[in-house]
Formats: C-alpha cells, sequence, structure tokens
C-alpha cells in the first residue's frame, strides 16, 4: 500500500524552478534512500513531504490523503540536529512526546522518554544540554526526538552529513539496527552512495538542479542485517554501487555542458617577498596590476 | 611574573593615573579663596575673601570633599525632606526607576514580540516608533502631567500618596525607557532560527505552546540586552524627572542644591548617580550572560 504519493510535483521559488514534475511512491514498511548533489533539491522534495512546503503545481499525498502541513505522523530528522540549545536532551524528547500524546499522564510520558533515550544509547547524557554533546550524540537526540512519536513515517534530511566519517559509520549501524527492530516506513537523504546503499531497500537518484528530476530507482536486494564489513567487497554491492555512481556522474556530466564559465583572472602581478629590506615600507610599493606594467615594444628589422 | 605585572599596571595603574590626570585637570580650573586685607577710605581694616580662578565657583575637590563629607559618611541620615544621606536619595530614586523600568519592560516585551511576529504591525508601528524614540524625557514630563492631572490616590488621612506628578515621572521613565526593549525584542524574534520554526511546526506545537517554548527562549538572550539598555535609559532620565518635579531623590537633591548655589553637592550627585549607573549596568550584564543560550 502506498503510504506516500508524490504526482508530478513541481516546486518553483519565483522564477526558480527547483523540481519538476517529480513522481514517487514510498509503501508502508519501506527503506527508501533519495540521492542527489547537494543543492539539487533534496531538502526541498523532503520538506514538501514534511508538509513544512507547499508545492507550486501537482500533488503531495500521505496516506491517501493530501497534504496540507505538518502532522505528527511523519517524524523528521534535520540535518543541522536542530535541538533546542536552552531544553537538555530529556526535554528535547519530551516535547515531542508531548506533543503527540497529550492525552498521557506525566509518569507515561517520563517513561517513554526514557525508552528512546536508552534506545538511542544515551541515558548517561540524559540530563545534559546539546552544546555538551558531540555532534554524533546530537543527531541521536534528534532521532530519538523523531522516533519518540512513534511516527508512521521517518523522515531523515542528510543526517549525517554534518559528523565525521566514524561517527557517521557507528550512526549508520545503530540507525539501522533501530530500523530492523522498529520496521517503520523511512525516506533518508543522503549524498553519500555507500550509505544509501547500505541503509535502504530501494535507493532514488535525483538529477543536478535546478528543476531536479528523481531518476530510474536502483533496487537493493541484499540481504538484511547488512554488516558494513562484508558487504563492501561483495560483488552486488560493487555492481549496485557503480550503476548508481555511473547514473550520477552521467546527469552531472549532461548537466555541465549547458553551462558556460569564464574565467577572469586577478589583474594583479606577483610580488616578490623574498627580498629582505630593513627599509621595506619605503622601497616596495606594494602589489602591481597588469595594466600597470611598462612593455615596450620594439621593433626590429632585420637586415 | 611579566604577566602578573602587567595586569597590575593595566588593569590598576592606568585608571588611578588616568584619575589622578582628571582630578588635576579639575584642581587646575576650579576656583579658590582667597582672603584679602585691606584699609579702605575711612581707615577702617576690610577682610574680603572673593574665588579667583578659570571657573572661580566651580569647587576644588578638597572642598567638594568637605562639603559631601556628612552626605556619605551618614548615608541613611534624614534631616530633612530635601536634605537626607546619599544612599537615601539614591534608594528614593532607585524606587521610581524600579517602578518605571517594570512598567516599560511591561509594555515593551509583548510591543517587541508584536513587531517581530507581524510585518503588517511593523509597518503600521515602525515609523511612529522611530519619531517617538528619539524624543527627550524633558518633552515627555510635561505631557504626563497634563495626561495625568486628574490621578490622585488619598491615604486614610487624607494626603496624597499617588498624584499627577508620580503618574507623570512614571510615565516619562517608561516611555523614554521602553525602546531598547522594544526594538532588540524585535530584533531577537526575527532572528530566531528558521530550524527551531521548523521543530515546532513538525512537532505541531500550538501557537502559545510555540511562544513559550520556542520563540521565548530563543529571544531571551536578545531581550536582556534590551533591558540592560532600558535600565541605563531609566537612570538617565530619573535625573530629569526629579529635577522637574522637584521629588526627593538624587535629581531632585542636584537641582535644589545648584538653586541653593551649593555647587559642591552637584558633583557628589554627579558622581553617585555615575557609580550607581553602573553598578546597575554590571548587575544585568550578569543577569544577561546567565541566559545566552547558544
Amino acid at each position: 500500500m502506498a503510504l506516500i504519493e508524490l504526482n508530478n510535483v513541481t516546486k518553483a521559488f519565483d522564477s526558480n524552478v527547483i523540481l519538476q514534475g517529480t513522481n514517487l511512491t514510498v509503501n508502508q514498511g519501506e527503506f527508501v534512500s533519495i540521492i542527489g548533489y547537494s543543492g539539487s533539491g533534496k531538502t526541498t522534495l523532503i520538506s514538501l513531504i514534511a508538509g513544512l512546503q507547499k508545492p507550486t503545481s501537482g500533488e503531495a499525498k500521505f496516506n491517501g490523503e493530501v497534504i496540507t502541513g505538518t502532522g505528527l505522523e511523519r517524524g523528521m530528522v534535520f540535518q543541522n540536529y536542530s535541538l533546542l540549545p536552552w531544553l537538555t536532551v530529556e526535554e528535547n524528547v519530551a516535547l515531542a512526546v508531548e506533543a503527540a500524546f497529550p492525552t498521557w499522564g506525566a509518569a507515561q510520558r517520563a517513561e517513554h522518554v526514557a525508552k528512546y533515550v536508552k534506545m538511542v544509547n544515551l541515558s548517561h547524557a540524559a540530563k545534559k544540554f546539546p552544546k555538551e554533546l558531540s555532534g554524533g550524540m546530537r543527531q541521536r537526540v534528534s532521532v530519538a526526538r523523531a522516533l519518540s512519536m512513534e511516527p508512521k513515517v521517518l523522515l531523515l534530511d542528510e543526517p549525517l552529513s554534518a559528523l565525521d566519517a566514524l561517527t557517521r559509520a557507528t550512526l549508520q549501524d545503530e540507525i539501522s539496527a533501530i530500523w530492523e527492530a522498529t520496521r517503520t516506513t523511512v525516506i533518508w537523504i543522503t549524498n553519500d552512495p555507500d550509505e544509501a546503499l547500505l541503509l535502504a531497500d530501494r535507493v532514488i537518484p535525483l538529477t543536478p538542479g535546478p528543476a531536479a528530476k528523481l531518476g530510474p530507482e536502483i533496487l537493493v536486494p541484499l540481504p538484511r542485517p547488512r554488516d558494513r564489513k562484508t558487504i563492501g567487497a561483495s560483488k552486488e554491492f560493487k555492481a549496485l554501487r557503480a550503476e548508481l555512481v555511473d547514473w550520477l556522474i552521467a546527469a552531472k556530466g549532461a548537466q555541465r555542458t549547458t553551462l558556460t564559465r569564464k574565467f577572469v583572472l586577478p589583474d594583479i602581478l606577483p610580488e616578490d617577498l623574498t627580498t629582505k629590506n630593513s627599509l621595506q615600507f619605503l622601497q616596495r610599493r606594494g602589489p602591481r596590476r597588469r595594466y600597470e606594467v611598462n612593455a615596450e615594444e620594439v621593433e626590429v628589422t632585420q637586415a | 611574573m611579566k604577566l602578573l605585572h602587567k595586569l597590575k599596571l593595566e588593569s590598576l595603574l592606568l585608571p588611578v593615573l588616568a584619575l589622578l590626570a582628571c582630578g588635576l585637570i579639575w584642581q587646575m580650573i576650579a576656583g579658590s579663596n582667597v582672603t584679602v586685607t585691606k584699609v579702605d577710605d575711612w581707615g577702617d581694616k576690610v577682610t574680603t575673601t572673593k574665588r579667583v580662578g578659570l571657573s572661580q565657583d566651580l569647587p576644588t575637590p578638597v572642598e567638594t570633599w568637605t562639603a559631601s563629607k556628612s552626605y556619605i559618611t551618614e548615608p541613611f541620615a534624614k534631616r530633612g525632606e530635601l536634605d537626607q544621606g546619599i544612599l537615601r536619595f539614591t534608594w528614593l530614586s532607585l524606587k521610581l526607576v524600579a517602578q518605571g523600568y517594570f512598567l516599560a519592560l511591561l509594555v515593551a516585551t509583548p510591543l517587541g514580540f508584536f513587531l517581530g511576529l507581524s510585518k503588517t504591525f511593523t509597518k503600521a508601528f515602525d515609523p511612529l516608533i522611530q519619531i517617538l524614540r528619539p524624543v527627550s524625557p524633558l518633552a515627555w514630563l510635561p505631557l504626563g502631567l497634563v495626561l495625568f492631572s486628574g490621578v490622585k490616590v488619598l491615604d486614610a488621612a487624607g494626603r496624597t500618596t499617588f498624584g499627577a506628578s508620580d503618574a507623570a515621572s512614571l510615565f516619562t521613565i517608561a516611555i523614554c525607557s521602553m525602546w531598547p526593549t522594544v526594538m532588540n525584542t524585535a530584533v531577537g524574534v526575527r532572528a530566531v532560527p528558521q530550524d527551531y520554526l521548523n521543530v515546532a511546526k513538525v512537532l505541531k506545537l500550538s501557537k502559545g505552546k510555540t511562544l513559550l517554548k520556542v520563540l521565548l527562549p530563543a529571544t531571551l538572550p536578545y531581550m536582556f540586552t534590551g533591558f540592560r539598555l532600558s535600565l541605563g535609559i531609566a537612570w538617565l532620565v530619573i535625573v530629569a524627572v526629579e529635577m522637574l518635579t522637584g521629588r526627593p531623590g538624587v535629581g531632585g537633591f542636584l537641582w535644589q542644591q545648584y538653586n541653593a548655589s551649593s555647587y559642591a553637592h552637584i558633583i557628589l550627585c554627579i558622581l553617585t548617580i555615575g557609580v550607581v549607573g553602573y553598578i546597575l549596568d554590571r548587575l544585568m550584564s550578569v543577569v544577561e550572560g546567565r541566559f545566552k543560550t547558544a
């Protein structure tokens, strides 16, 4: 059953077309990854699904109904964590729990918060403020916040892009394990082909913007749980990776031919800084401009 | 060692040197008493004392100290309505400032929020605010007196406890000191990162909850900068208000002593106002620092 549907969705800001005629169907329980270059409209795409933005034309549907705004059944994890700095880890999660389950009592809420803080391995830091945490820990809080709402779909907008490679790998594994336990529908935006193939059932590339479109999807039939140590060496993974990367590079190449670039050199000549002189400020006159060079043309007539 | 030496030199010695230099200049331009004894046309010995100097009537530092000593050594004495110890005067002024200041915050904070949240509201009221902002307290006070001319609260004995001049004083302090809070709050609300607002939207927080849990905490550092500047202005305005209404307080005392040709006390008042203003500012900046979040 299609949980999320985009029908011919176009998003433009004034005359600046970001997404053009995008179609997407995501089924219940699927892990879909959307991959694209930075600036290609990935964030816009997920904002449309989250309901933070409205499509210019076409329609975005969730559970068969047109998306008109944000909803608690769509949890979102932002690239820059977006934790509220004046709330502790617990309080950040509690804010979401309170919003999602307003009828619950205080004890039930607290228990729920503790459960999700524990799920992302942050029980020891529950009372800490975001500024006391590392980037990876902050993003875990953000994941816990989104999951604690028990959404029908989890939208992640480049969740690990701001992290270092080692932390990223750890978090990929952790989130993957959580997903296998909960099997929530996930739309994961990324710019890392390995990450996309490691995590997702389906990878959909996005053409470089402006007017980005979704490209042909690549199914990832690799068995789960996927072990990053062995999977990278497998033939299937390599083939999928090659297919994906080739498509992305080809898409970028097609784009590039339409670009004309003109390099303008700065009008300045290099200065010799090696000469030592005690009265530098008197002697040196600073950088010269090209047009200041006195070039004398001498015509020599050979006899 | 060198660092310590340097530290001491810079933070202690230099201000003292500057102070001494200013004191010297003060001493140089201040007048001094010269007693002349001469024999007049009738053969009597006449002793006349007159002041000479660049600014004859300006008391020297020593004269200022001698004249002010009793006000400082007995800071809480009350010898009369307009003859009280300097801290007692300061307390009276501070009480008035506090009332006017809280009135200002009460009005300015919501106003700032409206300005920050609504573009229409900003467009409508911004020109008016920009025009009213630079108006001097001296101009507001008469308007306040007119505006609140009917205000009269009597106590059991039939004495006025809160009259038109009290209302006008509060009005003047409030209206003059509210602008920094208004402007800073508005800027703060506009500067709330879109990320936080997105979080509020994704969590479907109600308008009230968004205000309390997201907007207010995110704006707090800006608001406190406004509060600090506002307090500075409120303290500045107090002198003008007390001068015009003749209320007992540091400013009222200053004006009264000018009229009584007791110039040393003017300097005492100026120094008191300066020191108190400085302490208030330091206190507020400590509070402000507490609320810096991100």
